[in-house]
């Protein structure tokens, strides 16, 4: 699911939860999705760059491949971010 | 009006501005993904060369422009 639909799907639920409380954990399941599905995407893009031939066990090349495939990820999306905001002023 | 109610108007702000965070990750999220594809063709270095941080860059911008462009031709077309 993505992030915009589950924030529009929670505006209906449980309405006698005090206000900061809703607030609070509705910011903390938002935060879990992003991380999740960050994280899926890391595995997808750095299983594609970094295991070309999946072999019986993951050599030390692939493994360091991985670490610094996720660095770059992270980098990239900074990168990205920024040339978006950039744009929009 | 019940002031601790989720049905209260700063609710409603707050899920609209939530709404909006979560659109804006999920554009960067989509944009990186293509943009990591149509620029990082080797295997990932332990820094970007500057050609690739340049392409990164301007990918996310000139998705900016042609978004823009398609919108103004769509418009055109009623």
């Amino acid at each position: 699911m993505d992030f915009s639909s589950m924030a529009s799907q929670a505006g209906g639920s449980n309405p006698k939860m005090p206000t900061e409380k809703f607030m609070y954990h509705f910011k903390s399941q938002m935060e879990q999705a992003y991380a999740q599905k960050f994280i899926e995407t890391l595995g997808r893009k750095c299983f594609d760059k970094c295991v070309t031939k999946p072999g019986s066990s993951l050599g030390g090349s692939e493994s360091s491949c991985v670490s610094r495939c996720v660095d770059r990820y992270i980098e990239a999306t900074g990168i990205v971010g920024r040339a978006l905001f950039k744009a929009n002023q | 009006m019940d002031p601790s109610s989720v049905d209260s108007a700063e609710v409603q702000r707050f899920l609209i501005q939530e709404k909006e965070k979560a659109m804006m990750n999920e554009m960067v999220a989509k944009l990186t993904s293509v943009c990591w594809d149509k620029c990082i063709t080797s295997t990932p270095g332990s820094k970007f060369s500057s050609g690739e941080s340049a392409c990164l860059s301007n990918c996310g911008q000139r998705y900016l422009d042609l978004s823009l462009i398609i919108m103004k031709r769509i418009q055109s077309m009623q």
